[in-house]
């Protein structure tokens, strides 16, 4: 059996918290290097993973063409990756929606399972305006809109293959709904509320017992604070510093929504992805008067 | 059928190669001919999701396009797939299989964009979409002639010290890139029908023959905590820049070669240098680079004229 599990995500959602966190689960002296975190994952859209697998000059190939060989280079990832006694998962992070290629089979093939994280669409949609540079109802446009992708411009190369993310609810439906793979939703909001628990269940799940002693290393490795403040003296390396005081890790907190957005936009997010959002327990505005609850294991 | 200077090798092929330099006529060091390839490599002691090896032999599949069968070094048999344009085999011919078959043959093979700087060839390297074709451009447009637009073979051992044998090809740009360096005029034909990415005509043609290496720069984006500049990384760091920007490095691990590119990282060292060139992926910032590595050649040549 192989160790490859994807860390799935709509952008903005906690991957590279997520990341962090497992990172940190074995830091052995003091909080890991946010611009050196020695884990082995890297992300599925890699174009040099991809060539150095297939041998091919990927911008050579059309979207297409390459999509038609994505599986191919998973599945070898996945064959140069048995999972071994304690080792751990090598989770690879991957934000393409669960898509099936030209040939109609699944494009992320290959993993033993999936961590699919999401987070509530009212709190990406501002994250993911900052990330991109663009105003939130640009945000919103975009995760409204079943052609959303990354690095789809065919003009010239971009940095990573295309990655085809569909709207905010189709990508979370992609991961949930196929059943090639067990997927472990976790919720950015358990994430924040339960560390501890949600971190070491997700890992569980992913084949790594996780001490208690080693989750609260991590989350208090892997704090906000800590990831922000080391941003800010070195800079983060997946993060373009573009000298305009934008910074990747921002807020990192729930509900944020409420003072972020108009009101017209938070209705902008609820039209589009109510049945999405009820099934993953986020409350609508107008029927909001608690938190939402912890949940625990698999939506099916 | 026609004769091609590649990488210091003369190539005899049936297949047209646009924007790869003439070659004189006379005995073909490698052989590029149409010619039946099983789907299956017998006995591979080693294999890919798209190829599989075994001492002298490489099978190479681009699905759609084209199987290839690399032999000793010295020939590459292809047989299309149906329906495949002739230009798409072409490309990747030169794209995927011609690289793998130079390491088949046992020779060092960089990934490298290059310019001809003082007589010298100044190398650019770095994997695929790190912007080697663009800042080769950007230096042709200022004067420099073009040496080499995806790889360079290297030799180490002669009177003159490192030598590159360039592949001599003309630059291939994205549409993007052509226009943000006003080469709109000077566009030629599409690499593949498909892609907007298309050969560049460089005012001064390209130069095939050897020349003496110059400095080596390895492209890297300017990303948090490297700031832009040019730096030398200490020995270790530069062999291993140097080996992991082999054409293909899984390939040279796999034929047990790392150690030439120790050999030729050494060597680099002892001659101008390897160096990396960090900066921002931004058109905006391309005279600002292009200064910056002006600035660093004309330290080096006052550096070598006192000396």
């Amino acid at each position: 059996m192989s160790s490859l599990v994807w860390l799935a995500s709509y952008p903005k959602s906690g991957n590279t918290w997520f990341r962090l966190l497992a990172a940190n689960l074995s830091a052995a002296e003091g909080p890991v290097d946010i611009n050196d975190v020695p884990d082995r994952g890297g992300i599925a859209s890699s174009r040099g993973e991809f060539e150095a697998m297939t041998l091919i000059e990927s911008g050579l190939l059309t979207h297409e063409e390459a999509d038609a060989l994505r599986p191919r280079v998973y599945e070898a990832l996945a064959r140069a990756e048995p999972a071994e006694d304690g080792a751990g998962p090598r989770l690879v992070k991957a934000h393409d929606a669960y898509v099936t290629t030209p040939a109609g089979e699944p494009l992320l093939g290959g993993a033993r399972a999936a961590i699919l994280i999401v987070r509530d669409p009212r709190d990406v949609a501002p994250s993911l305006a900052n990330h991109r540079r663009c105003s939130v109802d640009e945000a919103i446009d975009f995760m409204n809109s079943p052609k959303a992708s990354f690095a789809s411009t065919r003009r010239a190369q971009p940095q990573q293959l295309r990655q085809r993310l569909l709207d905010w609810s189709c990508h979370a439906a992609s991961w949930l709904d196929q059943t090639d793979i067990p997927v472990r939703l976790v919720r950015y909001e358990d994430l924040t509320a339960a560390p501890v628990e949600t971190l070491r269940g997700a890992m569980a799940f992913a084949g790594l017992a996780v001490s208690s002693g080693q989750a609260e290393q991590a989350v208090a490795y892997a704090a906000f604070d800590h990831l922000r403040s080391q941003e800010e003296a070195r800079g983060f390396a997946e993060w373009r510093d573009k000298g305009d005081g934008r910074r990747f890790f921002r807020r990192g907190e729930s509900g944020g929504w409420r003072r972020e957005l108009t009101c017209e936009q938070v209705g902008r997010i609820e039209a589009a992805h109510r049945p999405m959002m009820q099934r993953l327990g986020y409350r609508m505005q107008d029927e909001e008067s608690s938190v939402p609850q912890m949940t625990e294991g698999v939506f099916r | 059928m026609p004769l091609y200077r590649i990488a210091g090798l003369s190539v005899s092929t049936d297949l047209e190669l646009p924007g790869f330099p003439a070659g004189p006529a006379g005995p073909a060091d490698i052989v590029i001919a149409r010619a039946p390839v099983a789907g299956a490599l017998e006995d591979a002691d080693s294999s890919g999701p798209t190829w599989a090896m075994k001492p002298g032999r490489f099978l190479l599949a681009v699905p759609g396009i084209a199987r290839y069968l690399l032999r000793d070094g010295a020939a590459i048999d292809y047989q299309p797939e149906p329906d495949a344009d002739p230009g798409d085999v072409a490309a990747f011919t030169m794209g995927a299989a011609f690289g793998v078959l130079l390491h088949q043959r046992g020779l060092v093979v960089l990934h490298a964009s290059s310019v001809c700087v003082n007589g010298k060839a100044a190398l650019f390297l770095g994997p695929s979409g790190a912007g080697k074709s663009t800042l080769a451009a950007a230096l042709v447009r200022r004067g420099y002639p073009l040496v080499a637009d995806d790889f360079c073979v290297l030799s180490i051992g002669g009177a003159g010290g490192p030598q590159v044998h360039p592949d001599g090809a003309l630059p291939k740009l994205w549409l993007e890139a052509i226009e943000q360096l006003e080469l709109t005029d000077r566009r030629l034909r599409a690499v593949r029908g498909r892609l907007s990415k298309f050969y560049v005509q460089p005012p001064q043609g390209t130069v095939s023959a050897p020349m003496p290496m110059g400095p080596a720069y390895v492209l890297r984006e300017a990303r948090a905590p490297n700031g832009p500049g040019i730096e030398r990384p200490n020995i270790v760091d530069a062999a291993h820049l140097v080996r992991s920007n082999a054409y293909r490095p899984g390939v040279v691990r796999k034929m047990d070669q790392q150690a030439l590119y120790f050999l030729v990282a050494a060597a680099l060292g002892n001659a101008d240098g390897v160096f990396h060139l960090t900066r921002e992926l931004d058109f905006a910032a391309m005279d600002d680079v292009i200064d910056g590595l002006e600035a660093h050649w004309s330290v080096a040549k006052a550096l070598e004229t006192a000396s």
